[in-house]
Parts: C-alpha cells; sequence; structure tokens
C-alpha cells in the first residue's frame, strides 16, 4: 500500500484559481462584445415650425439675418452670402461669417439679440457638412475655456428647392 | 571541489498567476465603466460633419426620434448607391429619406396616444456630411407635415 506524504505546517495553501480566471475571461469577453466606441457628437437646434401655425405677425416676415449658400454642380460651396454681401468660398469663409454675425449682434447674450433670427437660404446639392458650418459660424464660439459663448439661438432654413 | 547540483527535476512548475489576473481585473474594470446599455440609434455608416460646438447636450431631450440619413458604403469608403437611405427606420427596409412621411405620420400617431405633445418631441437628424443639404431639408417638411416642429442636426465634436 502506498503510503501518503506527510503533510508538515511549512507546506502551501494551494487555492485553485482555475475557475475564477474562467469567470473573469468570460466577463471581459461578455464587456468586450458590448463595447462600441462611438464618439462624442453634439446637437444643434434648429427652429422649424410647421408652416401656417402660427400667425406672422407684421414686420417679422422678414428674418433679421439671412444667409445664402450657393452650391456648385458636385456639391462643394460656390459662395456664401450674408445679406447681399458675397463672403466668398475660401476655407475661412465660416470664421468670417462667425465675426461677422458677432458684429450684428453687438455683445453675446444680449436680452436685445435673443429675439435675432438666422435663416439660411440652401441649394438643393450643397453638401450637408457646408450647413452644419454655417449653421455652427451663427450659433457662437468657443471662449478660450472651451466653453460656448452663444451669439443666436433661433436659426430655420428655407423649404426645399428642388433643381428644375 | 565543488558539489554537484540536484539535477532532479522539480515535481510541479508552478506559475505566478498575480500579474495576470491584476491585469484582467484591470481589463474589467475599463470595459465596466465604459460599457452603456442604452439603446443606441445612431448609425455608424453615416459620417457626420465635424465640428469644434458639437459637444454632448447635459440634459437629454425626454423624447427624441433619430433619423440616420446616410449612403452604403463599401470598406473603402466608397458610395455604392448614389442616392441615400434611412438607415435603422421602418423594421430594416430599403427607405429612402423622401419616403418618410409615412412612417413620420405613424410615428406622431403614437406618441399622440401616448398623450405627448409633438411640441416636445425632437428630430434628431443625424445627416451624412456629404447628403444634399436639399434632402435633409426635404425630410425636415415631410416631419412639420406629420406635425413635428423641433429640430436637431448632429455633427461630431472636432477636437
Amino acid at each position: 500500500m502506498k503510503r501518503r506524504p506527510a503533510t508538515t505546517s511549512n507546506d502551501k495553501l494551494q487555492l485553485d484559481m482555475t475557475p475564477m480566471i474562467d469567470c473573469t475571461f468570460q466577463l471581459i469577453i461578455f464587456f468586450m462584445l458590448q463595447l462600441k466606441i462611438i464618439q462624442p457628437e453634439g446637437d444643434f437646434n434648429i427652429n422649424m415650425p410647421p408652416p401656417g401655425a402660427a400667425a406672422p405677425q407684421v414686420g417679422a416676415i422678414i428674418p433679421d439675418i439671412k444667409v445664402t449658400l450657393k452650391s456648385n454642380p458636385d456639391g462643394s460651396l460656390q459662395s456664401l452670402m450674408l445679406g447681399q454681401r458675397n463672403l466668398g468660398n475660401s476655407p475661412k469663409v465660416f470664421s468670417q461669417l462667425n465675426d461677422e454675425i458677432l458684429q450684428i449682434i453687438g455683445k453675446p447674450g444680449d436680452p436685445a439679440s435673443q429675439d435675432t433670427e438666422v435663416e439660411i437660404d440652401i441649394d438643393y446639392k450643397l453638401h450637408f457638412k457646408h450647413v452644419v458650418a454655417t449653421v455652427s459660424a451663427c450659433s457662437g464660439k468657443l471662449d478660450k475655456k472651451g466653453r460656448l459663448v452663444r451669439y443666436i439661438e433661433k436659426i430655420k432654413f428655407t423649404p426645399p428647392k428642388k433643381p428644375l | 571541489m565543488a558539489r554537484r547540483r540536484n539535477v532532479n527535476p522539480p515535481s510541479s512548475i508552478e506559475l505566478d498567476m498575480t500579474p495576470m489576473i491584476d491585469i484582467v481585473f484591470q481589463l474589467i474594470t475599463f470595459f465596466m465603466f465604459t460599457i452603456s446599455f442604452e439603446e443606441i440609434q445612431a448609425d455608424e455608416r453615416v459620417k457626420l460633419p465635424l465640428d469644434v460646438l458639437a459637444k454632448p447636450p447635459e440634459i437629454k431631450q425626454k423624447h427624441t426620434v433619430v433619423m440616420n440619413i446616410g449612403f452604403l458604403r463599401n470598406v473603402k469608403g466608397e458610395r455604392l448607391d448614389p442616392e441615400p437611405l434611412l438607415f435603422n427606420f421602418g423594421a430594416g427596409q430599403k427607405i429612402r429619406p423622401l419616403e418618410a412621411k409615412k412612417y413620420m405620420e405613424q410615428e406622431a400617431r403614437l406618441y399622440r396616444l401616448r398623450k405627448v405633445e409633438l411640441g416636445d418631441v425632437t428630430i434628431k437628424l443625424r445627416a451624412d456630411q456629404e447628403v444634399a443639404s436639399g434632402i435633409v431639408q426635404e425630410v425636415i417638411k415631410q416631419c412639420q407635415d406629420a406635425g413635428f416642429s423641433k429640430f436637431a442636426i448632429s455633427a461630431v465634436a472636432d477636437q
């Protein structure tokens, strides 16, 4: 008969780690499969009440600021107009628009500028990224601390104009 | 004279598992903090425009309808279809943005049945940066015809 080895107090207490490692790996796999890497997104609010929802007030038919975006046939920006003034289509046109809006409203957050409305007239084929850049330029600017300085809240689009 | 070393191999090789368990727990902790069980209606096929002002909202909108307008693209990102589609809409059918009206009317009926004012519902437009703006305007018009009036356009934070 085999003799059992004598146990002494110096022997290490051995824990079986296998079930715990199994469980932790299961957990890791579960969390890894659930993980969705999403870039942070933000929204710009657009004020578009249904046509005829509210009776137009006298003097409110013409928007305060009108921005017109003209498109090339390939969807790129041909020109950006603030009122009747052509600001061009250079890469800096949106920061120029941002400066012009600031000049129009004077001081950001001023109660007088809170009712100011911007209407954006868009060519049908224009790529949407130019519209977002225009909305952003009208909405405000980030200060040095990265906080939003709001210029204009009321932004709306013209109805779609389908090309003939 | 040098003593000969005992050449008998040990009866069992003991691996130190502590560093591995440490790393595994670090990974679990990381995944636990980053996980979100929130149902996201965003579609990764839509390449949103970038903008510096696009920051995640501090207060979440209570009632939101997400409309993903984008293109079918291949692995390289090239468009497979020149016309955009509405993704995650209408139970997986291929829906063109200009056909959205009946679905939005259905959505409006559902909100009315739930006694929610349509003015409190935000239509979140996640439109691809290369979609023709006129199509987004058409979608807005269809939503307006269905009774919705609050819209938000999405962009990705440009850092």
